[in-house]
């Protein structure tokens, strides 16, 4: 049985839809990387599998349980990270993380033994208790990282997780999403950067506009198109090469007028 | 008005500095930053920020001429002249250094110049000029506002000549006054780092707006005060005050008579500001302006107490947490709310003021106005007073119920909805205990032990039950309208939502409590009997708001 089942998805704000009948199965223990160009719907789709949003239509149901019936019960099972979120920055990553982990009701002990580990892997320990005011974009994301993973989840969402992180920070967490796929996770992952999802994912999601345009492991993608690369495969599903090559000529001109 | 006084200030610097700047660029640079004066939020005014952001600045040079206006009518009241100039110019120095300090924080401490300005083709003296006048003109708006009235008054109390040297004198205040921001910045900034000049900042931003506060209050009643008619003989230490300087400059011009000491005095307020001022720019402001430049990539630490094994020590939050929550999410709550409240300067700045307002309250209507101090004091112990003792920390207290929904990094409130939270009103109830255990109960175990050795052990039962009925007002309040998780409302926009009738509730419901234990007092032993059912309310509210769903939750 799929660990996601999504059934007719559709999401509308006002009278304006931004998923149009979203249809997807997920099996456990898969990287599923999800993209899109800018308003296709990904973050609502990933807001709405994570049971933030419950007002949609269609059916949709994560590890058997149905999100807008159980969304408590969702979110104890599965970690959210999202794009550069704004966190309490009056506090200290290793207070933050005890009032994350308090929320998914963990022990005080526990909290303790995972934040101080979890931040010296990422580099953070002599930073652990400096208030957030002074944090790089990287690593607060880190930090938004490790708040989201701190209770171990079956499935992990994740929503452009490498914003701002360095280069060396972008091996440590690929590597981080293969290693937790080999344990048998789930990840959820949409993002911009194409060559990651392209190494990572064993199955790819192109959306745009609200609708699925391609979904399949990069290979079948790459057989389809007849394109040699994700990015390729990319614009000719979502605008098109010769559009940028226009704007882009356009642009040149202005400055030069 | 800015733009008037930026054109009379652009005007001297064309006629003396032509070389190297470039107008165009210093006047688009210095209107620029003129408007984004007028658009910040300001510290003192935050509560007139909702209505309309353009008027803050104006409001803010209001506030300061109402305030001078009490000033400038001792010059009308009080007759020598010392005395009178004294108080005037320490007001000016202590007002500009204060505003100077917080308000003007932002322009000090501004490092985005660097960010935007330096890469752009602008001359380093246009530069420097650019954020000279800018100062400038901000100073002078304020000196306008603060001098206004005094001056006015002056002219008219001690004739023109008097008058005309005051407006000098008041100029040499503000120009010590900004030798004396400088100086602290310098010396923190040598000794600190710029989160912790921060903090200082904050620290200083909370004690102006207390000032604000309790001075409205404050400064009518000195305004009375007969008996500052004595004359102000120069002792050593008056030249060490440099309102004084100004005040003895003053009644030499006045008097028309110069001997020694007023020789002296007339030498160090003229010499001193002007030399100081030099120095400033000179030394001070390009060495402040390189550490500035210094900061924003200067990395900034800000450190926990960390025991001799380098973890972190348990705080006292983390300790009663335990305690007195009931599950996880509402030790959450407390825990996080007690940190919160710690740090976040938009909180305090709203409520340590009404903290500091409990004690001039009590002061003001236990010991009444115009009545002989010892003999309230020997005839207090017969009177109800104790009575304000047991409630005026209810309405600090009940005040922050509102604020502590507000935070500038309300979007950090997704958390709450992002983590599997089964009863959200648990934070909620969290943040409320911790208002109890945090702020209510120091404040409340003073005023009994104040109350105790004035009133004796009667009115323990009265005390009993002025604690739960506050904190049944707290619970009401929290449990009537609208219910917020912490620190997840933006400020301004949501703030007076509803705040009439939550104000009217309150009052309406205080009212009837108080009034409820005041007739109460009438029959010795009711007040003992109504504990119990005060502290009934108190569980079942409490109850209730910790298993708030999400339905009841507003956001």
């Amino acid at each position: 049985m799929s660990i996601i089942q999504i059934e007719n998805l559709k999401k509308a704000y006002d009278t304006n839809y931004v998923l149009k009948g979203i249809n997807l199965n997920i099996e456990a223990g898969q990287i599923v990387g999800y993209i899109g160009p800018n308003g296709a719907g990904k973050s609502t789709t990933i807001k709405i599998l994570c049971g933030i949003t419950s007002d949609f239509e269609g059916n949709v149901s994560v590890m058997g349980l149905d999100v807008r019936k159980n969304p408590i019960e969702v979110k104890q099972k599965i970690g959210y990270i999202p794009e550069l979120a704004a966190l309490y920055e009056v506090l200290t990553p290793v207070e933050y993380l005890r009032f994350s982990g308090k929320l998914y009701n963990l022990e005080d002990d526990v909290i303790t033994k995972k934040t101080n580990e979890l931040l010296r892997l990422f580099d953070l320990q002599d930073k652990a208790n400096t208030r957030m005011t002074s944090y790089s974009k990287g690593m607060k994301q880190k930090v938004l990282l490790i708040s989201g993973l701190i209770h171990n989840p079956e499935i992990i969402f994740l929503d452009e997780p490498l914003s701002g992180l360095d280069a060396n920070a972008v091996i440590l967490v690929k590597e981080i999403l293969s290693q937790l796929k080999k344990s048998g996770k789930t990840i959820f992952y949409s993002s911009h950067i194409m060559d990651v999802v392209e190494k990572i994912s064993d199955r790819i999601v192109i959306i745009d506009k609200g609708e699925v345009k391609a979904d399949g492991s990069f290979e079948t993608l790459k057989a389809n198109a007849h394109l040699g690369s994700l990015e390729n495969i990319f614009t000719a599903l979502t605008g098109g090469s010769e559009q940028h090559r226009s704007t882009a000529n356009e642009f040149i001109n202005v400055l030069n007028s | 008005m800015d733009k008037l006084i930026l054109r009379f200030v652009l005007f001297f610097a064309k006629a003396f500095l032509k070389k190297d700047v470039d107008f165009e660029k210093l006047k688009i640079i210095a209107e620029t930053k003129l408007i984004m004066d007028r658009r910040r939020v300001r510290v003192t005014m935050k509560k007139q920020s909702n209505k309309e952001p353009n008027n803050q600045l104006l409001m803010t040079l209001i506030v300061y001429c109402i305030l001078g206006l009490f000033i400038g009518i001792l010059v009308l009241t009080l007759k020598e002249i010392v005395i009178t100039m004294t108080i005037i110019h320490s007001y000016i120095l202590f007002m500009m250094a204060m505003t100077l300090i917080t308000d003007f924080s932002s322009v000090l401490l501004d490092t985005t110049d660097n960010q935007i300005i330096l890469p752009r083709p602008v001359n380093s003296k246009t530069f420097f000029v650019a954020r000279l006048v800018h100062i400038l003109v901000y100073l002078l708006q304020f000196t306008i506002a603060l001098a206004l009235f005094p001056i006015i008054f002056i002219f008219i109390g001690y004739g023109i000549l008097v008058g005309l040297a005051s407006l000098i004198t008041i100029l040499l205040t503000v120009m010590f006054a900004v030798f004396i921001t400088y100086l602290l910045y310098g010396l923190i900034l040598r000794i600190s780092s710029e989160e912790k000049i921060k903090d200082i900042i904050s620290g200083f931003q909370i004690v102006m707006t207390i000032i604000f506060a309790v001075g409205f209050q404050v400064v009518p009643r000195l305004i009375n005060m007969e008996n500052l008619k004595v004359s102000m003989p120069i002792h050593w230490y008056t030249y060490l005050l440099p309102p004084m300087w100004m005040a003895n400059a003053l009644q030499a011009v006045q008097q028309l008579h110069v001997d020694g000491p007023h020789f002296i005095m007339i030498l160090l307020a003229v010499a001193l500001p002007v030399f100081t001022f030099w120095v400033m720019i000179k030394f001070l402001a390009p060495s402040f302006a390189k550490k500035i430049a210094a900061m924003g990539n200067a990395g900034t630490q800000e450190e926990v107490v960390l025991n001799k094994a380098g973890q972190q020590t348990k705080g006292l939050s983390e300790k009663i947490a335990p305690i007195i929550c009931v599950n996880k999410t509402e030790e959450a709550g407390f825990e996080m709310a007690w940190k919160m409240t710690a740090r976040d300067k938009g909180f305090k700045i709203q409520f340590y003021p009404s903290l500091a307002y409990i004690l001039v309250f009590v002061f003001i209507v236990v010991f009444k106005r115009g009545e002989d101090f010892a003999n309230t004091w020997s005839t207090l112990s017969s009177t109800k007073s104790f009575l304000w003792c047991v409630y005026l920390p209810m309405f600090a207290i009940s005040a922050a119920v509102s604020l502590i929904a507000f935070n500038e990094n309300f979007a950090a409130s997704w958390v709450y909805i992002s983590r599997p939270l089964k009863l959200p009103g648990s934070m909620i109830s969290g943040a409320l205990k911790m208002l109890l255990v945090k702020f209510f109960t120091p404040i409340i175990l003073v005023l009994f032990a104040f109350s105790y050795y004035v009133w004796g052990y009667k009115i323990i039962d009265d005390f009993l039950l002025g604690i739960f009925n506050s904190i049944l007002v707290c619970l009401i309040i929290a449990h009537v309208g609208k219910s917020y998780l912490p620190f997840s409302m933006q400020p301004n926009v949501s703030q007076q939502s509803g705040k009439f009738v939550r104000v009217f509730i309150q009052m309406a419901i205080i009212g009837s409590l108080v009034g409820l234990h005041y007739l109460a007092l009438k029959i010795w032993w009711l007040v003992a009997v109504l504990v119990p059912f005060s502290a009934a309310g108190c569980y079942f509210l409490f109850r209730t708001i910790q298993n708030y769903s999400w339905q009841k939750i507003s956001g």
